[in-house]
């Protein structure tokens, strides 16, 4: 290429040794699925206002398993989400949040030190009075003072960051940030004791063990959990872990969807490094295995990526994941007494 | 390359204290002005010379945030070394330590090496803790102590050669039972007859392989 673009188009540089070529090689043929989903999300919904048309379907979830248009994607996860409802029925809350006195508070203090440690590679998490980093400090202020049982845990920063800069509106990114946490999410993922969290890397390694034994016995023996290498996939929802387009499809889903997405996503990670996480000799080597499962160059290709997370892991039925949540957070329980 | 001996490591400390920039300058040999936090656990590897012998020190990172604890906490038992960091210029990173040395102790071997490690003393216009004071809580504790800068690299060779020397010696002395991996040591591949699942490959053979 003669010349490389060095931002991407949500303002993330690139780091140096970028793979321009795969990225081209996506993109060329990402643009006309782009317009050919525009073309029918303009088809379907017309020009009457889009929230009466996001009830659920089975069309409808088709089309965001496709991907939701750029321009449309704010809206629609503020509509599919319960975001704009909560924001409706709470005129000023935000506001009123943010004018609470600040105290010399532990809580305001462990998001401040994360503020410059969120996004530092992205061009618009600088200190300048437009950059996002004044509108994230007051979006995760907001959240800790809103959910005092959860405060603010590492993580939220990410969430809220990406939430930023697709929304590009500091209330609009509050409230869904509050419906992501207080909705789409299980609970207990970012409160102190992580049991939600917990309870749910222990389900993926059910999920795992059912499909491929290999590499449950593997991860057995070097004793490595799902904890271990899925903690960040999990309390981010991919946020600093896959790249922006295809994380963004993922959210699309996830709004709609809900939270097995989250587990889809993460089972069809493992399949594709199946091979090199059952091969994988000591605890390190596992971990690595992973590590190559986030960096895997396929994973910049959104669309096949999001075909494959609705395909490989077969079916995933709701019932099956609520039966092994019920089971694993017994023994998440029983391990904290 | 081979090595003789293995240990695992783990570093430890409240969020914002540089664990994460101390283990890429230890493994890099670079400092990282801003550094994404670390959310559950990183690793890195890198190896040094003791004695005359090949050691692979394989580290793990963890996230300082206390509700992150229930997860690092598994992975402090097989540990033989661990490094306790606190901010010089923060003084409840110091205060803090206590606790930290608790849950450390309750959740790891007991021959463990600890060294207490107050970083960013490039900020000394800032310092906050006395390093007096940095060597008190070490001497009462038992712990090993360094001052360090994960920025101008000061100590940071010496901080975890220091902790593998430790730990050597107590090998030395009979005081680790290098045949339980359980006590974070590992025999080299050459080195014992029969270890079947020995690593041959692919990780850490390079230092920094892992890390970040």
């Amino acid at each position: 290429m003669a010349t490389a673009v060095k931002v991407d188009g949500y303002g993330f540089e690139r780091p140096e040794d970028f793979d321009f070529e795969t990225y081209e090689e996506f993109m060329s043929r990402y643009l006309s699925v782009l317009v050919r989903r525009a073309k029918k999300w303009e088809q379907l919904f017309g020009s009457s206002p889009l929230e009466d048309h996001l009830k659920r379907s089975s069309k409808v979830k088709r089309y965001t398993r496709k991907g939701i248009p750029g321009d449309k994607r704010a809206l629609v996860w503020m509509t599919m989400s319960g975001a704009l409802a909560r924001m409706q029925a709470n005129p000023g809350v935000y506001q009123r949040l943010l004018e609470a006195p600040t105290h010399d508070d532990p809580v305001i203090d462990a998001i401040r030190t994360d503020i410059h440690r969120t996004f530092p590679e992205n061009v618009f998490f600088v200190d300048a009075p437009e950059g996002q980093r004044v509108p994230l400090f007051n979006v995760l202020v907001a959240f800790a003072r809103r959910r005092p049982d959860v405060g603010y845990c590492q993580g939220l920063n990410f969430v809220a960051g990406m939430l930023l800069l697709v929304v590009k509106d500091e209330e609009r990114s509050f409230w869904l940030l509050d419906a992501f946490v207080g909705g789409v999410v299980p609970t207990g993922y970012y409160t102190p004791a992580m049991t939600g969290l917990r309870t749910d890397t222990r389900v993926l390694a059910e999920l795992v063990r059912a499909r491929w034994p290999d590499v449950d016995a593997t991860m057995r023996r070097e004793g490595a959990t799902f904890d271990l290498v899925a903690t960040k996939w999990f309390v981010c929802a991919y946020v600093d872990v896959l790249p922006v387009e295809t994380l963004l499809r993922i959210w699309d889903s996830l709004f709609y969807e809900g939270a097995k997405v989250v587990f889809r996503v993460a089972v069809t990670m493992v399949a594709r490094q199946r091979a090199r996480v059952a091969a994988a000799r000591g605890l390190a080597d596992v971990v690595s295995a992973f590590r190559v499962a986030i960096d895997d160059p396929a994973n910049t290709f959104a669309h096949d990526f999001m075909a494959d997370v609705f395909r490989v892991p077969g079916s995933f039925p709701m019932a099956t994941i609520d039966k092994l949540r019920e089971q694993c957070e017994r023994a998440v329980l029983e391990e904290d007494r | 390359m081979s090595y003789a001996y293995l240990f695992k490591y783990i570093i430890i400390g409240d969020t914002g204290v540089g664990k994460s920039c101390l283990l890429l300058q230890f493994t890099d040999k670079r400092f990282q002005p801003v550094h994404d936090l670390t959310i559950g656990v990183e690793f890195g590897a890198r190896m040094i010379t003791i004695d005359g012998k090949q050691i692979k020190l394989q580290i793990w990172d963890t996230a300082g945030q206390e509700s992150f604890r229930s997860i690092t906490r598994s992975y402090y038992r097989g540990a033989a070394g661990a490094l306790l960091v606190y901010d010089i210029t923060r003084r409840d990173t110091f205060t803090h330590l206590t606790t930290w040395l608790e849950d450390a102790r309750q959740h790891s071997n007991s021959n463990m090496v600890i060294m207490l490690i107050g970083n960013k003393t490039d900020l000394e216009s800032r310092r906050d803790v006395k390093k007096e004071e940095g060597e008190a809580f070490a001497r009462e504790h038992g712990l090993i102590f360094m001052e360090t800068s994960a920025k101008t690299a000061a100590n940071v060779e010496e901080a975890f050669i220091n902790t593998a020397k430790e730990i050597y010696e107590k090998i030395q002395e009979g005081v680790f039972d290098i045949n339980n991996e359980a006590n974070g040591i590992k025999i080299g591949p050459q080195h014992s007859p029969s270890s079947p699942h020995a690593p041959s490959g692919s990780l850490g053979q390079q230092a920094g392989g892992g890390c970040c």
